[in-house]
């Protein structure tokens, strides 16, 4: 019983140290505003470029569609980690060794650089399930109405395809919440770099289990909503009103193309 | 070709998917306001032939003529002759995530930029002849099939096409709701309409075909009046589809 009291004790010593805590909590709040600029600004800029990637891949241009494979290949392959470290060191000294000043990025850009371009990857292929779930026959509705290639996607095709890509894209901004993290080793001064500085000033790994709660605080609700309005959509469609025919089984034959097709966040990597 | 009442040209028309080929030498002129009507066994090519008119298909061989434009001609501007064909489809295609009226105003509004206000006017008229005053608000999936396709149609004249294509568009319907369609196409083809029908329904060919065209394995195997065609089927071919049909 002692002993038990005993390890009882030197866990909440080492890992719940209130003392400790009440030190770190505004330390790492004040991280907070990096944290979010790191998300917003590769969240932007992953979507677009993975928009962009996917209608290329999409496209009847075989060059096109030959760049945007690789890239996708390339970038779902390779370590986010590695990517990080050759945008933020390897392009530096590329830099100072040849004077082109511009490849020497500060932490930030060089992280959101990185960030994006492999979220980019992921965000396409999201991006292509979508529209490819949508049924050929509205892109044919839309063309035969006399709308060019162009507008039938940004009118006919795309508006449908978003509202089904939200459930994975929302599931893609939960990793990349996580992935945040690993800009600490281009010092970054996020959650993790802050709470390791702390650690070891301390000498006590409580600020690592506050920074955990931070991202399990903002994760957990995104998982349940994603959660939610993935129910939500497999509702929308059973729901659908049968309309008799070839016809009335679209719905239900889409979604289940989509089903089979989309990646669901984890799955990818 | 120099006779401005030729709407449609098809000349030596082929068409494959690889080694299947569906068109085997199309030739066929239509006039304005006929309305021919296309029967024929499934995987004859009739719905082939018709998406082909409206360039949604390319072809291999031969030549497509659209009010004097040559389809086939890489300077042409597709887009622009598909605006004279409205399309009707099988599956109704209407746009789920667009009222009844967006749908109809949508092409109007994107690819001829008439002004919002004239082009509700153009669609709100038009719900009206198609019988759906009533559900311009309403999404495609609270509408019943035959709503659905009455929609379709009133989305494709918008466009205020010269001509209008009809890919089986009753074949999906409950069979209550068949006649509800073909009144309304049934009126298009009295205003002068000049119209391509494939089809499955004899007696709507019969009152309303002005031609009609049977196909078999990718040709044109007999063309005649409807009521004759019906009556008398001279092809062999004719005959044994007109038995199974009727």
């Amino acid at each position: 019983m002692e002993s038990l009291l005993n390890g009882f004790e030197a866990f909440q010593r080492y890992y719940l140290n209130w003392q400790i805590i009440q030190e770190t909590v505004p330390l790492l709040l004040r991280t907070l505003p990096i944290v979010f600029e790191l998300l917003v600004l590769s969240m932007f800029f992953s979507f677009v470029l993975g928009l962009i990637l996917s209608l290329m891949r999409l496209s009847r241009f075989r060059a096109f569609r030959w760049f945007a494979g690789a890239y996708v290949d390339f970038f779902r392959g390779l370590p986010l980690l590695l990517n990080l470290v050759f945008v933020y060191s390897g392009l530096a000294i590329v830099g100072a060794n040849s004077g082109m000043r511009f490849l020497i990025l500060g932490e930030i850009p060089a992280a959101v650089l990185s960030l994006s371009t492999t979220y980019a990857a992921y965000s396409a292929e999201v991006f292509r399930a979508g529209i490819e779930s949508i049924h050929r026959g509205q892109m044919e509705a839309a063309r035969s109405l006399g709308m060019t290639y162009g507008q039938s996607m940004r009118y006919v095709v795309l508006p449908q395809a978003i509202k089904i890509v939200i459930p994975p894209l929302t599931n893609e901004f939960i990793a990349l919440i996580k992935d945040t993290s690993l800009a600490s080793v281009i010092s970054v001064q996020e959650l993790l770099f802050t709470a390791k500085e702390k650690m070891g000033v301390v000498a006590n790994p409580t600020p690592l289990a506050v920074a955990a709660v931070v991202y399990v605080v903002f994760t957990i609700p995104l998982i349940r909503l994603a959660s939610r309005l993935e129910k939500k959509r497999e509702r929308g469609s059973k729901g659908q009103k049968p309309t008799g025919g070839s016809a009335g089984k679209t719905p239900a034959l889409v979604s289940a193309d989509i089903a089979a097709q989309l990646p669901t966040g984890g799955g990818v990597r | 070709m120099s006779d401005p009442t030729t709407m449609i040209e098809l000349h030596d028309v082929h068409k494959s998917y690889g080694h299947l080929e569906v068109l085997r030498g199309i030739d066929l002129q239509i006039t304005k306001s006929e309305v021919v009507v296309v029967i024929g066994p499934s995987g004859s090519g009739k719905s082939t032939m018709l998406r082909c008119i409206n360039a949604l298909e390319p072809i291999q061989r031969g030549k497509i003529i659209i009010e004097g434009t040559d389809l086939t001609d890489s300077k042409t501007n597709v887009n622009q002759v598909r605006q004279k064909i409205g399309m009707v489809f099988q599956s109704f295609n209407l746009f789920p995530h667009k009222t009844a009226l967006e749908n109809v105003m949508l092409a109007p509004l994107k690819v001829k930029k008439q002004s919002r206000g004239e082009v509700e006017k153009i669609a709100r008229d038009l719900l009206v002849t198609v019988g759906l005053s009533d559900k311009a608000d309403n999404h495609p999936d609270q509408l019943s099939g035959g709503q659905q396709q009455r929609v379709a149609i009133a989305r494709a004249l918008a466009m205020q096409p010269d001509m209008m294509l009809f890919d089986e568009v009753t074949s999906a319907l409950d069979p209550e709701l068949v006649a509800e369609v073909l009144n309304v196409m049934k009126d298009l083809a009295l205003a002068g309409m000049t119209m391509v029908v494939v089809t499955h329904e004899m007696g709507f060919a019969r009152e309303v075909g002005t031609r009609m065209i049977f196909m078999d394995e990718g040709v044109i195997v007999e063309e005649a009046d409807p009521r004759e065609m019906i009556a008398n089927p001279r092809e062999e071919r004719t005959q044994k589809f007109l038995g199974m049909v009727l």
